[in-house]
């Protein structure tokens, strides 16, 4: 949404919505589209230049609200453990029988695959992909993910341009897309490791509700509205909704280590 | 906003423990006022007012005493770096340190470990298990602790089934649960009755009316519980010995569940899974139909420490605060 030329500071405490770092540049997005969807009021310049006191973390509406839902998934998904790996650990790192076994629960449990299949091409070095869940998981996750057996890369599906941006691979029916913010339950395996958790997804599994069709809000207020001087501007967001589970049986979290 | 702005203000009465308030963003300075110990004569210095601003390391407070008769103007005012005031933020989930302190585990009804050192654990706290000797399957599993034993070198497990005797390991405390209600929970025992009663191994928070999915892997052998949809037709909050949910199924006839054992590690735990809501046991239970609701429960705020000198104050203290905001902070 926002080009900005600084970002927050490594000493600011995130608690501090509205903390200070002060005459950073940022510039408005390209897409006028995308800025009203945050609410945004001025979208008949996109490109204009802003000098303000706060570098705003626009960005972060979106990004709270994939924050949020991932704590709810975490919170409250049904989750089975990697189990056939040979780190030692409980539970283990992700293998191909760990990913099979969540694959044959969704299909079981009548969940609707997201992704059609992508169609072989007689190419070099490509695999047709088949139709797929949405694995969501950690950046972390990347090393494990290419030992997997049968794993493929995107770079060798047979319409690389075609796959999710942030999208690493699959592995029989999953597709697994990757996050920097992605779910980990810090110290949690019996050897004390972080434990990660992909939420294997089919359509429909959960949904995020506005409430009173309350979406997200940008809140923009110039420096005459926002102090006597004129001196700071100060931007936000706020929105009023839940995430929530819309089929138990249509989402399931593997938890594996490294 | 303008400098020095208080964005709220509260009382409570302590408790004698640690005392976490629930502040809004961009608190930047905080005082509290002990009216107990201000209003009672001294005979020793005592704390009756804390500060604190952004910057302070955490856990940290300036303090003021209220001097005793013969020590008139000596140290009343001190900082202090511990026992003080602490930011939190429940939704980053911040855990406790690693004790690789435990010495055993005991074959009890109620599991007991043992640990060298100081635990420093309160009746209610959520310890998670890791890698204790000849009892590993406990590894990775959070368990309610200390209704039933506590001491400074022991805590019970207390809606554990019974174990193997476990030798040497290590634990941590949690400190917030999962910030989203209502919470998938690990199950630890199911009765075999008319009516299943299943042990959670923390305190639940279910209601009655909640409709929750059973995931029984092969390995616990209860495999016809598997999968089941069950709504929840009383619950059983006693500290001690409770923490269940009684289920409408008819477990008479189903293999015996049992806890897993050291050798069987790694595997998937069971778990009750919350899935919705039976609105008609709901009102005849006189519950509310909405328990099923999803709610975020994770908060801001600030954690006071308790005890005499420290914010949070010594049982039945009084205790008045006032926490704000600076329109800049500049701490270089």
């Amino acid at each position: 949404m926002f080009n900005y030329t600084g970002k927050l500071k490594n000493s600011q405490d995130p608690q501090r919505l509205s903390g200070l770092e002060i005459y950073k540049t940022v510039y408005l997005c390209d897409s006028p589209t995308l800025f009203e969807r945050l609410g945004g009021r001025n979208n008949k310049t996109p490109r204009q230049k802003w000098s303000v006191g706060y570098t705003p973390k626009v960005t972060e509406s979106r990004q709270t609200e994939d924050q949020l839902t991932r704590d709810m998934l975490a919170s409250t998904a049904s989750f089975i453990n990697c189990v056939s790996g040979i780190n030692g650990d409980s539970p283990t790192e992700i293998t191909r029988v760990d990913i099979d076994e969540v694959v044959q629960s969704l299909l079981s449990n009548n969940a609707y695959t997201i992704m059609d299949n992508i169609r072989g091409e007689d190419r070099f070095g490509t695999a047709p992909v088949r139709n797929a869940y949405f694995a969501l998981c950690s950046t972390d996750l990347t090393s494990s993910l290419d030992s997997v057996n049968g794993f493929t890369q995107v770079n060798q599906y047979p319409a690389p341009m075609n796959a999710l941006q942030s999208e690493w691979g699959a592995v029989g029916n999953l597709r697994f897309l990757i996050s920097s913010i992605g779910s980990v339950t810090y110290n949690a395996s019996n050897k004390t490791k972080d434990v990660y958790n992909v939420f294997c997804v089919g359509m429909e599994a959960y949904a995020c509700i506005e409430q009173d069709g309350y979406s997200a809000s940008f809140i923009y207020r110039p420096p005459i509205y926002d102090g006597p001087l004129a001196l700071n501007a100060s931007v936000g967001y706020k929105f009023a909704e839940v995430p929530r589970i819309t089929n138990d049986l249509w989402v399931l979290n593997l938890r594996c280590t490294l | 906003m303008a400098a020095n702005t208080i964005l709220q203000q509260g009382r409570f009465t302590s408790t004698g423990a640690n005392t976490a308030l629930s502040i809004r963003s961009d608190v930047d300075w905080m005082r509290i006022y002990n009216i107990t110990q201000a209003a009672a004569s001294q005979t020793t210095a005592i704390g009756v007012e804390y500060y604190w601003q952004r910057g302070f390391p955490a856990d940290a407070a300036w303090e003021y005493k209220k001097a005793g008769s013969g020590v008139q103007g000596a140290n009343l005012t001190t900082y202090n770096t511990s026992g003080g005031f602490t930011l939190i933020d429940t939704s980053s989930n911040p855990n406790g340190l690693i004790n690789a302190t435990v010495t055993a585990l005991s074959n009890a009804a109620i599991p007991v470990v043992s640990n060298s050192g100081t635990n420093a654990l309160s009746a209610g706290d959520i310890v998670r298990m890791f890698n204790v000797a000849s009892a590993s399957q406990v590894g990775g599993v959070d368990f309610t602790v200390g209704y039933n034993t506590l001491t400074a070198g022991t805590f019970s497990l207390d809606y554990m089934d019974t174990v193997v005797t476990g030798t040497t390991g290590s634990w941590m405390k949690v400190n917030y649960d999962p910030i989203f209600y209502p919470r998938r929970r690990t199950a630890t025992k199911i009765s075999k009755a008319v009516q299943a009663v299943v042990t959670l191994s923390v305190k639940h928070g279910y209601k009655v009316g909640q409709l929750v999915r059973m995931v029984v892997p092969a390995v616990y052998g209860m495999i016809q519980m598997d999968g089941l949809q069950a709504t929840i037709v009383a619950v059983d909050t006693t500290t001690t010995s409770g923490n269940t949910i009684t289920l409408d199924v008819d477990s008479s006839a189903f293999t015996t569940f049992a806890f897993p054992l050291s050798a069987d590690s790694p595997f998937t735990m069971a778990e009750v899974v919350p899935m919705g809501e039976d609105t008609a046991s709901a009102l005849s239970a006189g519950v509310s139909t909405l328990t099923d609701a999803t709610v975020n429960t994770a908060y801001i705020g600030m954690n006071l420490a308790a005890g005499v000198n420290s914010p949070a104050g010594a049982s039945d203290d009084v205790i008045y605060w006032v926490a704000g905001t600076s329109f800049n902070v500049s701490n270089s």
